[in-house]
């Protein structure tokens, strides 16, 4: 398929939008940092930024760079921070998942937040420089699947009209799919390879807004509970740890994805799960507040046919 | 010594001494990643793309066996890992940033501890650097006193030419091994002209400049400023060619296990957590402090070199996107 341009005229208006409306919840004294995005060194680049003063706040933007799930800077393991106030963020909709999920575990109050949600197109893959522009060959694949583009429940959206969004291939489905079709021992012979290039860096852990254990499983030593060392029997215990830990709450952020630095594909773990348990209980991460995740509670709907 | 030597012949140098059991470590696609691995042939190599990971790991695996054990009634019986068996290895291709951090990882190991993993590992590797035609805006070798052509750190020393073919430089006894054994395949130094080498446009930090300030300002508004938004994984120092810390576990069960050395990162929340439960880098801003000290300023005290060769994989790779080039032009504008 011949690559498309993806519109992302919008994205300089929607900068505008949350600069302004990010210096007004500062000024007024509603929020005591705006957690957003702003522009790096090299051409293009997007990094994180914790505004609490105008002249940050004044730096914030958007584009397609703009790739970071933000809802990881809330969560109690980035002690770092300020918790003293009502927090302003910056939110596309898959990210705002996220963080609907972590007020569902008791992590976040909503009234302690003041939502910015993002209308948008999509960001880009993890595979291109940040100074690309946004096509169907260049798009994150986890934008190929969105249904979040305009997230819904937040304090304040950009009034900008979200263009027609283009489909495409869904690369996570048909590599699922093809995965799903390997034998047991062919599939085996694939992850093995792909947790083989596995460095033990921990950044999936690190940037995942449902990894917020203060003392991770992995990182315990009195008695160790996982192989730490960077060999095949730790990484995939590792990797198998992560991926059932996150069934029923990942959102499908694909941060874990695009920071590895090994290019390990470790959302189509979490992709998986997450078709078992659409499948199973019928149940999807999104913008509704759930007390009880699927694997946190028990119906007599619930597929007991296991049970012989 | 200088020679030329054409690219097949290159090929038939490594595929030769592949024949011979040699062992040789270059950049090749391992599941859709550029690495440095063992090469089964040399059309495996790939020159055209800077690996993931550094050669480092070629001297300091990410991993490796230090000693096992195993407990039978009242017995325990040791067990050393011999570092003379460790095999010969040659590694082409070596990109001049990876080279380069070579020697600067040699004054760490044979310093007051002589580490015989590191150091037998050293003397039985030949290193073959390779100039650089590919700087993206992540590179910053030039800003940090090295150059797409710097040989320190290579034995030999690979410059591309117009049309194919590489001249070749030898620096040190195991370079003029590596032609003698196969001299029937090196010419003698070509004219023709060479290909355009890479060029990375950062200008040049003033070392000592930046130093002076780390020296007076280990407390300071900047490391909130840069690092609250870390998020502590160890993907930097991973894929860094010098940056060089380790973890020292033992892993098995109460009858036999094996003790292991593994990487280690500053970045990690558990890098200083101490018995007692006291943390004395308890946020991520003084942990990301420290990464920054010790390239530019305590491994200078220590060792008078700079422990960053400006190859940029931590740049490329941070997933918040840290750039230590921005942060050290920061440091040396003020």
């Amino acid at each position: 398929m011949n690559s498309q341009l993806i519109d992302t005229s919008i994205y300089a208006d929607i900068s505008r939008f949350i600069r302004d409306e990010s210096l007004r919840i500062l000024l007024e004294g509603e929020v005591i940092a705006v957690v957003g995005y702003a522009a790096g060194r090299r051409k293009g680049s997007v990094q994180p930024i914790i505004a609490c003063d105008t002249e940050s706040a004044g730096r914030l933007m958007f584009s397609q760079a703009s790739v970071n799930n933000l809802a990881v800077y809330l969560t109690k393991a980035k002690k770092e921070i300020p918790k003293s106030g009502k927090i302003g963020i910056v939110l596309k909709g898959c990210d705002l998942k996220a963080l609907v999920g972590l007020i569902g575990e008791s992590q976040l109050k909503r009234e302690d937040l003041y939502l910015i949600g993002v209308p948008c197109s999509g960001v880009l893959a993890s595979t291109v420089h940040p100074a690309t522009e946004l096509a169907t060959e260049t798009i994150a694949p986890k934008c190929l699947e969105c249904d979040a583009h305009l997230p819904t429940g937040c304090d304040f959206v950009p009034d900008v009209a979200l263009p027609p969004q283009q489909k495409s291939d869904l690369k996570y489905a048909v590599e699922i799919a093809r995965l799903e079709a390997l034998t047991p021992a062919e599939r085996w012979a694939y992850w093995k390879e792909q947790f083989s290039k596995c460095i033990k860096c921990y950044a999936c852990r690190q940037v995942c807004p449902f990894c917020f254990c203060e003392q991770c499983l992995c990182d315990r030593n009195k008695p160790q509970m996982v192989e730490t060392t960077p060999r095949p029997a730790g990484n995939t215990a590792w990797h198998i740890v992560r991926a059932m830990h996150l069934a029923g709450r990942c959102a499908g952020c694909a941060e874990c994805e695009r920071v590895c630095p090994m290019d390990i594909p470790l959302n189509l773990l979490n992709r998986k799960m997450a078709k078992e348990l659409k499948e199973l209980f019928d149940y999807e991460p999104g913008f509704e507040v759930n007390d009880k995740g699927p694997l946190a509670s028990f119906t007599d709907k619930d597929d007991q046919s296991f049970i012989k | 010594m200088r020679k030329y030597i054409s690219r097949q012949n290159l090929n038939t140098l490594i595929d030769k001494l592949i024949a011979e059991g040699r062992r040789i470590v270059a950049p090749r696609m391992t599941a859709g990643t550029p690495l440095y691995e063992p090469l089964g042939h040399s059309g495996e190599m790939i020159i055209d793309q800077l690996p993931r990971r550094s050669a480092k790991e070629a001297f300091f695996p990410l991993c490796e066996e230090i000693m096992s054990y195993e407990k039978s009634g009242q017995q325990v019986k040791l067990t050393d890992v011999d570092p003379s068996r460790f095999p010969e290895t040659i590694l082409f291709a070596v990109r001049p940033c990876d080279a380069a951090a070579i020697p600067v990882l040699d004054a760490v190991f044979s310093w007051d501890y002589k580490d015989e993993f590191f150091l037998e590992r050293r003397r039985k590797t030949t290193v073959v650097g390779l100039a650089c035609t590919t700087a993206d805006d992540a590179c910053f070798c030039t800003a940090v006193g090295l150059s797409p052509s710097d040989t320190k750190g290579s034995d030999l020393f690979l410059s591309p030419l117009e049309g194919g073919g590489y001249n070749v430089e030898s620096f040190t006894e195991k370079g003029e091994a590596l032609i003698n054994s196969c001299s029937d395949l090196f010419a003698e130094e070509s004219n023709a002209a060479y290909i355009q080498l890479a060029n990375p446009q950062t200008e040049a930090f003033d070392l000592k400049k930046v130093k002076s300030w780390l020296d007076e300002h280990f407390e300071d508004q900047l490391w909130d400023g840069i690092a609250t938004r870390c998020v502590g994984c160890g993907a930097c120092a991973f894929v860094c060619p010098a940056c060089h810390c380790f973890d020292i576990v033992d892993e098995g069960t109460e009858k036999a296990g094996k003790r292991r050395k593994n990487w280690d990162a500053c970045g990690f929340w558990k890098f200083t957590h101490h018995a007692s439960g006291h943390n004395p880098r308890d946020l991520q801003p003084k942990r990301y402090r420290n990464r920054i000290m010790h390239k530019f300023k305590y491994y200078d005290d220590k060792f008078g070199q700079t422990l960053c060769t400006g190859c940029g994989r931590c740049v490329r790779i941070c997933p918040v996107g840290i750039d230590i080039a921005a942060i050290v032009e920061e440091i040396n504008q003020k």
